[in-house]
Order: C-alpha cells, then sequence, then structure tokens
C-alpha cells in the first residue's frame, strides 16, 4: 500500500484562483489604467487558491484605494501584511524579479474571498503607506520596516515596532542570524543597560503629544510591561487629564520570540510544537492552520477521524480559553472569585485533554497529516462526564458574572467598537462578531469539516465589553455542542493520512514494504519534502482569525512562514476604544478583548 | 477604675486588637478560599492558623525601605496614622456594661474625628511615595473618603434622634426595647455602605484598585509599613463591624445564656464575616459610579430618612419615653 | 468632666507608642541591600516620566466643595438631633426650612451637572 489511497493535490482551487485573479486584474485595468502591473508576470498560482495578483510598487496606492472603496463588492478589511525575503529563493517560476516581496492580504467579506497583492521591491526601495486606507496598516507597516528595513513613506511614526530600538539589522532578512550562537556573546554593562532603557523612554513629542494644556499638566503614566492587568507584558503609555485617557499609545514587542525566523530553520514536522506557543492558551488549536496549510501545500486528504478528532480537541481548547478570558475578565472588573470557579473547569478539559494528548496546556498533538495518535480508551466517557457537568456551570456564571449589576454598569456602553470601525482596525472573531456582524470562518470557510456540524454562531450589538463577554459565553455553549456531535458521531478510520508526506507516516506497514519504510526514514531523519508554493490557511481560533502562509521552496524547512494572529491589529485598537474613557474602563477593555501577549508579538 | 486598672486594660485591649487583626488575616484567607473552592493557608499550625503569626513576623523582617524621592517624614508618619487612629477608634467602643476605655458624652463624634483623620493616612501616603500610582489612589482616597463620611454622620442622625445622645452605652440602652436596625433599616444600610467606602474594601476598594492602580497608595510601601496599612485597614473592619452591632443591633444585648462580651464579639464578627464575603462576591464599581452613587442616592435617601424619623419621633413620643 | 478624657490621653499614648515601637521594630529588623532599580519608582518597570508633584486636573475638588457644604450641614443636624425632643414641633420646622433650601441647591447643583465625573 505504497501508493496513497488520498485523492491527489486539489487542482481544482489552484485554476480557480488564477482565473478569478485574471478576472480582476482586467477589471482593474479597465479602471486605472495599463501600466499596474510589473513586467514579467502579473498572475500567480498558489496552491490555496486564493487569487494572487502582482502589482507595480508605483500603483500600490492606487489598486488599494480602489479595492476599498470603489469596487462593486469590495475588499473591506487588510487582513495581513508583510514581506518576503526573496534573495535566496530558488523556485520562483513566472514571478517577477524581486528581492523583496511586500505582500498585501485583502480580505472581501461581500464576496467571501481573499486577495494576494505582491508588490516586488529591490532592497533599499520605498512604498507609499496605506496607513489612510486602513488604519491597521500602521503596525502592519511598523512590523515590516522592523523585520525587513522595506521604507513607507508617508507613515506617521515609522519605528521600530517589535525588536528593541537600538537593534541592528533586521531580523526576517535571510542575511540575519537566526540562532545566538551565530550572534556573538550577549552581554549587559551598566551603561549599556542604561543606554538600553534611556531609549525605551517615551518621548510624547514623538507621537505628537502635548505635555499639558493651559490650565493643568498632563499625567503619562506607564502601564506596564509590569502591571497586574495587561494579561502578560505589554506596556500602555497613557495621556491622562486627571483620570481621563486623553490618549494611549501601546507599545509591543516584549513578548517577540521570532516566531517566523524559527520557522526557517525548523523542519516542517518539527516547527509544530513552535505553534502551540503562539497563542498560548489556544494549545493544538494553534497547530490546525499551520497543518491546514502545509497539508494544502503538500496535497494530503486527511482522513475523517483525523478531522473530528481535530475539532474535537480545537473545540475543547476554544472552551479552556474562554474560561480564562471570563475568569479574568470579572477579574479585571474587580470580582475575584469568579475567576476560581473557571479555572476549576478549565482543569476538567485538561484532564480530558491530557488524557487524549498526554499534555495539559501545549500538546503540539497535530500532525502534518492528521494527528499524533488514536483516541485512548474511555475517551469518550470522559467528554461525555464533562459534557454533563458545564452546562449549568455556565448557567451558573452567568447569574455570577453577566447578571450582576455593577459588572453591567462597569462593562455596557464601554469600549465600544462599531462593525465599519473594526473591519477598518482588521478586528475578527469574537470581537467583530460583538459588533453584530456575522462572521465566523467555521461557517463561511468550514474547514476540517466544520461543514458537518450543526452550531449557531452567537452575535451581539454594541461592540462594548458586556458584549465581547457574552458572545464569548454562548460560544461555550456552542462548542459543547460540537464536541457533542463529535462524541456521538466519532467515524472509524485513520486517524493519520497515509499520504507519503504525513509525518510521522502511520508506522503499521514499514516492515512489510520498502516504500512506506523509506517514507518513515525520511520524514523522520529529515522531515517532509514539501512541494513548492505558497499556501494560506484561515481558521477560526479562540481570539479571532489566526492564517499561516506557508512558502515552501521545496526543501524540509519553510523558505517563510508568516503568522498572522488576531491580538495583533486587537491591540492597535486600543487608543480608538479607550480615548476619553478612565483608566478603569481601559482595564475592563484590556480583559474583554481577550488578548496574550505571545499572541501578539509571537 | 484606678489609672494603673485602667492602664492594664487599655494595653490588653491593644494587644487583643493587635492579635485580632493578625488572625483576621487568616480567617479572610481562610474564608475566602472556603467560598472559591480552594484550601487557603493550611499548613502552619493547626488548620493553618499560625500563619497569621508567621506573616507578621516576615513583614518584620522585610528590609525597611523608603523611595529616594519620597517626602521622608511624611511617608513614615503616613502608615502609623490608620493603625494609631483605629485603634483610637476603639477608645469607646463599650464591649459590655461598664466595659468600655472611655465612655464618652461625645463618643460618636469622637468615632467621626478618628475615621476623618484616618484620611490624612492616604491621602499623605500617596502623596509622600512621588509615584503616579500612589498619587492616583490618594486622589481617589480623598474625594472617596470625604464623600462617604457625610452619609456616614447623616445615616447616624436617626439613631441620635432615637436615642437622644451621643453617648455609646445610652444608645444601646435605648435598644432594650427594639434594636435600631428596624426602625433605622436605611440609616443602617447607608451607615454600613458608607463604612466599606471609609475603610476602602472591595467593593469599594478604589484607592488600591489592584487591577487598575497596582496596589494604589501603598505601592511603594514595604515591610512594617506596608503592614500598619494592613493592620489600619483589618481594624477598620472591625471597629465598623462593632459600631453596626453597638449603634443598630443593640451593642452586648442578647439572651442572658450567653454573657453580656460573647453577644458583642459574637455580633461584630458576624459583620467582619459579612464584609468578607462582599469581598468575594461582588466586582468593583468605577470611580465616578462610586462618587454618582453617593450623591446622588446615599445622600437623598439618608436625609429623607432623618426627616421621617424625625417627624414620627416628635409625633409619637411623650418626653416620659426618652432614653434614660 | 475632663476626667472623662484622661483614659483617652492615656489610651493616644499608648497606641502612638505602640505605631512607633512597631516602625521602630521594623526599621531595626529589615534588611535588605539597596539596588539601582530599587531606588525607582515603581512604575511598571519604567522610570517615571517626571516628579509627579505638578499641575494636576483633578475635578475632585468640586467634591470638596460639596463636602465642606454638607458638612456645615452636619453640625447643624448634630445637636438638633440629640436636643430633638427639647426643640420638639418648632426643631421640625426649623430644621425644615434649613433642609429645604439646602435641597434647593442640591438640585440646582444636580441639574447643572456638577455630580457628572466627566
Amino acid at each position: 500500500m505504497a501508493v496513497p489511497t488520498d485523492a491527489p493535490a486539489p487542482a481544482l482551487p489552484k485554476t480557480r484562483g488564477v482565473q478569478r485573479a485574471n478576472e480582476l486584474a482586467e477589471r482593474l485595468e479597465k479602471l486605472l489604467g495599463p501600466d499596474l502591473f510589473p513586467e514579467g508576470a502579473r498572475v500567480q498560482p498558489t496552491a490555496d487558491g486564493i487569487p494572487t495578483l502582482w502589482l507595480a510598487s508605483e500603483r500600490v496606492r492606487d489598486v488599494l484605494l480602489c479595492l476599498k472603496h470603489e469596487l462593486a463588492e469590495p475588499y473591506e478589511m487588510l487582513y495581513d501584511l508583510t514581506a518576503i525575503d526573496e534573495r535566496v529563493r530558488h523556485v520562483r517560476d513566472g514571478q517577477p524579479s524581486s528581492e523583496l516581496t511586500l505582500v498585501y492580504h485583502l480580505l472581501s467579506f461581500s464576496r467571501n474571498e481573499d486577495l494576494r497583492l505582491k508588490v516586488p521591491l529591490e532592497d533599499g526601495a520605498s512604498v507609499a503607506s496605506v496607513v489612510d486606507i486602513w488604519p491597521n496598516a500602521n503596525w502592519y507597516e511598523r512590523e515590516v520596516w522592523d523585520m525587513f528595513g522595506i521604507r513607507f513613506d508617508g507613515h506617521p511614526n515609522l519605528r521600530r515596532i517589535l525588536m528593541p530600538p537600538t537593534w541592528k539589522g533586521h531580523p526576517l532578512r535571510k542575511e540575519h542570524p537566526a540562532r545566538a550562537t551565530e550572534m556573538g556573546r550577549f552581554e549587559l554593562p551598566d551603561d549599556r543597560y542604561e543606554a538600553e532603557t534611556e531609549a525605551l523612554r517615551f518621548v510624547p513629542e514623538e507621537w505628537g503629544m502635548k505635555r499639558s494644556t493651559e490650565s493643568s499638566d498632563f499625567l503619562f503614566l506607564n502601564l506596564g510591561p509590569n502591571h497586574p492587568s495587561v494579561h502578560g507584558v505589554f506596556r500602555i503609555l497613557l495621556q491622562l487629564d486627571g483620570e481621563e485617557i486623553v490618549d494611549a499609545v501601546p507599545d509591543i514587542g516584549w513578548h517577540h520570540r521570532a516566531q517566523e525566523k524559527m520557522a526557517e530553520r525548523q523542519s516542517w514536522h518539527t516547527y509544530l510544537p513552535y505553534t502551540d506557543r503562539v497563542d498560548y492558551l489556544g494549545g493544538v488549536m494553534n497547530n490546525l492552520p499551520y497543518v491546514l496549510a502545509v497539508e494544502q501545500l503538500a496535497g494530503i486528504e486527511v482522513p475523517d477521524r483525523a478531522k473530528v478528532i481535530r475539532v474535537m480537541l480545537c473545540e475543547l481548547f476554544r472552551i479552556a480559553s474562554h474560561l480564562v478570558f471570563y475568569g479574568t475578565f470579572t477579574q479585571d472588573v474587580g470580582a475575584l472569585s469568579p475567576v476560581f470557579y473557571m479555572f476549576t473547569d478549565r482543569e476538567r478539559v485538561f484532564e480530558i485533554i491530557e488524557a487524549i494528548c498526554g499534555f495539559r496546556m501545549h500538546p503540539a498533538w497535530f500532525r502534518i497529516g492528521g494527528v499524533a495518535a488514536d483516541l485512548p480508551e474511555g475517551w469518550d466517557r470522559m467528554v461525555r462526564d464533562f459534557l454533563k457537568w458545564m452546562p449549568p456551570r455556565l448557567r451558573e456564571y452567568e447569574r455570577m458574572a453577566l447578571e450582576n449589576r455593577i459588572l453591567r454598569a462597569r462593562t455596557v456602553g464601554v469600549g465600544t467598537m462599531t462593525t465599519e470601525e473594526a473591519i477598518d482596525w482588521g478586528v475578527t472573531g469574537p470581537n467583530l462578531r460583538a459588533t453584530g456582524f456575522d462572521w465566523d470562518f467555521r461557517k463561511t470557510r468550514p474547514y476540517s469539516g466544520y461543514e458537518q456540524f450543526e452550531f449557531d454562531v452567537p452575535l451581539a450589538e454594541n461592540g462594548d465589553c458586556f458584549d465581547r463577554c457574552a458572545v464569548r459565553a454562548e460560544e461555550i455553549r456552542q462548542s459543547l455542542r460540537i464536541i457533542e456531535q463529535c462524541v456521538e458521531n466519532m467515524p472509524p478510520g485513520d486517524y493519520k493520512s497515509r499520504h507519503p508526506l504525513a509525518t510521522p507516516p502511520i508506522k503499521d506497514r514499514t516492515l512489510h514494504d520498502i516504500e512506506t519504510l523509506i517514507h518513515h526514514f525520511i520524514n523522520v531523519s529529515w522531515g517532509p519534502v514539501v512541494p513548492p508554493g505558497e499556501s494560506h490557511f484561515n481558521i477560526e481560533g479562540t481570539k479571532g482569525a489566526y492564517g499561516y502562509y506557508a512558502i515552501s521552496d521545496g526543501g524540509t524547512i519553510p523558505y517563510r512562514l508568516r503568522i498572522r494572529t488576531p491580538s495583533f491589529p486587537h491591540l492597535q485598537v486600543l487608543p480608538l476604544i479607550s480615548r476619553g474613557l478612565m483608566i478603569a474602563d481601559l482595564i475592563a477593555i484590556l480583559g474583554s478583548i481577550d488578548f496574550v501577549m505571545a499572541d501578539v508579538d509571537r | 477604675m484606678s489609672v494603673v486598672a485602667m492602664l492594664f486594660f487599655i494595653v490588653v485591649l491593644l494587644f487583643a486588637l493587635l492579635a485580632a487583626a493578625a488572625l483576621l488575616t487568616w480567617v479572610e484567607r481562610r474564608l475566602l478560599a472556603w467560598w472559591q473552592d480552594r484550601y487557603g493557608p493550611n499548613r502552619a499550625g493547626p488548620f493553618g492558623i499560625l500563619q497569621a503569626f508567621a506573616d507578621v513576623i516576615k513583614i518584620l523582617l522585610k528590609e525597611d525601605w523608603i523611595p529616594p524621592l519620597a517626602d521622608k517624614p511624611v511617608f513614615v508618619i503616613a502608615p502609623a496614622i490608620v493603625a494609631v487612629t483605629m485603634l483610637l477608634g476603639f477608645a469607646i467602643v463599650p464591649l459590655a456594661p461598664g466595659l468600655v476605655i472611655a465612655d464618652l458624652n461625645v463618643a460618636l463624634l469622637f468615632f467621626f474625628a478618628m475615621t476623618g483623620l484616618s484620611v490624612y493616612s492616604v491621602t499623605f501616603a500617596g502623596w509622600a511615595s512621588n509615584n503616579n500610582y500612589s498619587l492616583l489612589g490618594s486622589l481617589r482616597t480623598a474625594a472617596q473618603m470625604i464623600s462617604y463620611e457625610v452619609f456616614m454622620l447623616l445615616s447616624l442622625v436617626g439613631v441620635v434622634i432615637l436615642a437622644g445622645s451621643f453617648r455609646l452605652t445610652d444608645i444601646v440602652d435605648a435598644q432594650r426595647g427594639m434594636w435600631f436596625f428596624v426602625p433605622q433599616f436605611v440609616g443602617l444600610v447607608v451607615f454600613f455602605l458608607a463604612a466599606i467606602a471609609e475603610t476602602h474594601r472591595l467593593p469599594f476598594d478604589l484607592p488600591e484598585a489592584e487591577h487598575e492602580l497596582v496596589a494604589g497608595y501603598h505601592t511603594e510601601y514595604s515591610g512594617m509599613k506596608f503592614g500598619l496599612f494592613f493592620l489600619g485597614e483589618y481594624l477598620g473592619m472591625m471597629l465598623s463591624s462593632a459600631m453596626i452591632v453597638t449603634l443598630f443591633f443593640g451593642g452586648w444585648l442578647g439572651p442572658p445564656f450567653l454573657p453580656p462580651i460573647v453577644w458583642f464579639l459574637l455580633k461584630t464578627a458576624f459583620f467582619v464575616c459579612l464584609y468578607l464575603l462582599l469581598r468575594a462576591a461582588l466586582p468593583r464599581p468605577r470611580y465616578d459610579q462610586l462618587m454618582g452613587y453617593a450623591w446622588k442616592f446615599l445622600l437623598p435617601v439618608a436625609l429623607l430618612n432623618i426627616v421621617v424619623t424625625g417627624a414620627i419621633v416628635v409625633a409619637t413620643r411623650s418626653p416620659a419615653e426618652v432614653g434614660s | 468632666m475632663l476626667a472623662n478624657y484622661l483614659p483617652i490621653l492615656i489610651f493616644v499614648i499608648v497606641a502612638a507608642g505602640l505605631g512607633v515601637v512597631l516602625l521602630g521594630i521594623g526599621f531595626v529588623l529589615g534588611r535588605g541591600q539597596k539596588d539601582q532599580e530599587k531606588l525607582s519608582a515603581y512604575e511598571c518597570g519604567f522610570e517615571a516620566f517626571e516628579d509627579t508633584r505638578n499641575r494636576f486636573d483633578v475635578r475632585y475638588y468640586l467634591v470638596a466643595i460639596l463636602f465642606i457644604l454638607f458638612d456645615l450641614e452636619l453640625a447643624f443636624f448634630v445637636p438638633w438631633a440629640v436636643s430633638l425632643d427639647a426643640v420638639g414641633l418648632f426643631g421640625i420646622g426649623a430644621m425644615g426650612v434649613f433642609l429645604a433650601l439646602l435641597v434647593v441647591g442640591f438640585i440646582y447643583e444636580w441639574k447643572k451637572g456638577a455630580l457628572e465625573w466627566d
């Protein structure tokens, strides 16, 4: 049984993507004139079927403006913005010459379609900023500058965002060392310590802030990185007038671990455990977009049993993550007790996860092609017990938290975001649904078999702190429904694909035929050799939309791996929704956004 | 009482109060743990009770530290103010008939003088620390505490009308027929809320709201100076519970199968536990909500209570019924 | 009369002494080493921007005014309450007039938005 039983690479989405891209290119040419595209190719086929266009760097702004404002069924959201250092890439058939390629990833809700726009750049070139088109481009452009050294003309404050201000070099460029051993010894003598601290000093004028009005001085307050309520290492600089927040500047990067750079040093298989640490409350939910992107690239079809197991574990982790949110959020508004009850329940979730995966918070249990092992005996009993246990507890929490008058007074109407603002700022997931916008990747683009499940997408109306909590509370119920369906309908069959690139391969045939033995040997010793190409996959994670953009150069390690996380844009909205409120409101907002810094900084 | 006997009584009372405050930290942690499905401190001694004393020793051994930018004398004095004023408050609390250090005819006013002085402690601490979080905490405190002090006193005017005296023993005696929480229920509610705000305990712990201001006015404090703030807080809790019992729940009065002082202590313990339960149960309102609630709700209610009480008393009472 | 306050005086001395002793014990027993980080004010790991004692627009001064107002009012209430039996119906009437004036002022203040904190 050396031949994979599953279907070969899905050719269909690839051609559809090319076709859609061609249509769009013609439409754009009609609207904006002929010189939009660089010489060479303008449409690039990709494994994920996302229409991919190459754009000339001078015309990027025009095209983006048109795509957002003029097109019928526009591309409303700047979903992601990143770059690729192409200088040592081998397989670039049909792509225009480029040293650094800028990649805009747009999302159209009305079309339910993504669009990838690539801009070829020479090293040292700059490109026009699009901050005035999408406000969330601000941080993305700073990140690209920080990581690749691409300048954005017209950016209001182009400075490093993830790396310390004193850093030399741009880490995601290929010449930048990836390991500490390549960098020389790290030392922090007193004078350097002082210089580093001094470099981090906040200068209000750099951010266009005044230090005082005629009648009083503003108080500038460091909230974080070491503060009880910032959920990790996160610094917000507050400009205060009394207790009122005049303006706020979030400062991130304290939790940056170069997840994307590490991917360029790990095999496709051994990178898996790193993904768990991106949203450290989401556990295997983080594995999912990664393995889905790689499977899409490699053309692996995952057996049904593996799909359902994945869904079940993801939903368990969604519950675990939402319970942490629920507890910490109520604690942030001053209720001390609920967090203990919720963590106790989370412990029950972890017991199930531990029984299945052998790990609790970071199981790294999904594999390219399936999951690591089959479900243990008696798993269903544990899950059923939990399904019985949880609903009355949820009712109790509602009485304790959501129906509490003080909590309502603290959260209703606080930190309000409209749907338009949310989309403009790249907000996804429960925070977007709290504004009343019905968008859930599990429904709109079912993956891993979600189309087979019955569940509702909870919505709210006002997009305030209370709604963000209420939506998540209800999502726990819906996740329970999904898990129940998993238990009732767990399909039989393999827990991992028998595709040659599934890693590590199911071992039962290794000693019976030479080909599976070879696959096993290669995948385990080198790692799977993934065919060259590009593949992006979105999932509906615990905190919003997660997207992994995997680029293979035909080797055993990713050429580039972009991790699009929801918390990054979510934190960027903070000043917008907290201006004019009080410090206590800011804390409620921070709690309600539901972020972890590992997810922001990666 | 001879001076020596009085001195003895004072010293015993003070040490009893210190021990009770230390013990209360343990009680609080155990009760919170119980309500929150946890264990709480359960290792040192039976039921972990020695934890309280271990903490005292620890706090004494902590580095005695003054931030270099602080206003040093004020920084040092501030924590002592709250501890001392709260201790002084107990001077006028009648534990049982005859068992009171000073049975003043203006005892109630003395109590307010002491709580009023304790405001300085927090304000000084926040100002002297030269720390933004402390400053915000102390500003909140100043506003919160002086506001709620108004209602605290207003809420007791009804009690004074009924008893016709400021002397606490008179007030307790006047409750022989009926404890004042019945006719003065509104007063009780206002007083209790104001007392929580005065001792800045959750849900009204805005001066130190740890989720917002890290530790508020005592952010820069450590060691015994921090310990004195802590002591002041727990003494304040006990003092206001004792005052609630004295003013509304008949003080030492109770069925004769238990001695009066036991009744008094039991009732006080009940209200202390109520304090702790509130901490476990409620979220914290925002600063403006707290102040709005005070001025827009408690103030009118307290005024109304006074008018109604006064009118009823004048209308129904013959001079003979006036408390002895 | 003043004899009543003798216990208070003793109590004040003993309690204050206790406070001093406690601080003293902490001063004597507390050990530790100073380093640069300890010597800076806590501001979430950063040096504070500037001295915190600057002009600061707090809307608390309204509260202070309200406080003075009602504290003065209390100064009238308290003797009135304790002697209500003596002043009787006349006292009720007088206080009613006083209170009415106060309440009118309070309502005016409320309507003017002085009690809104934004």
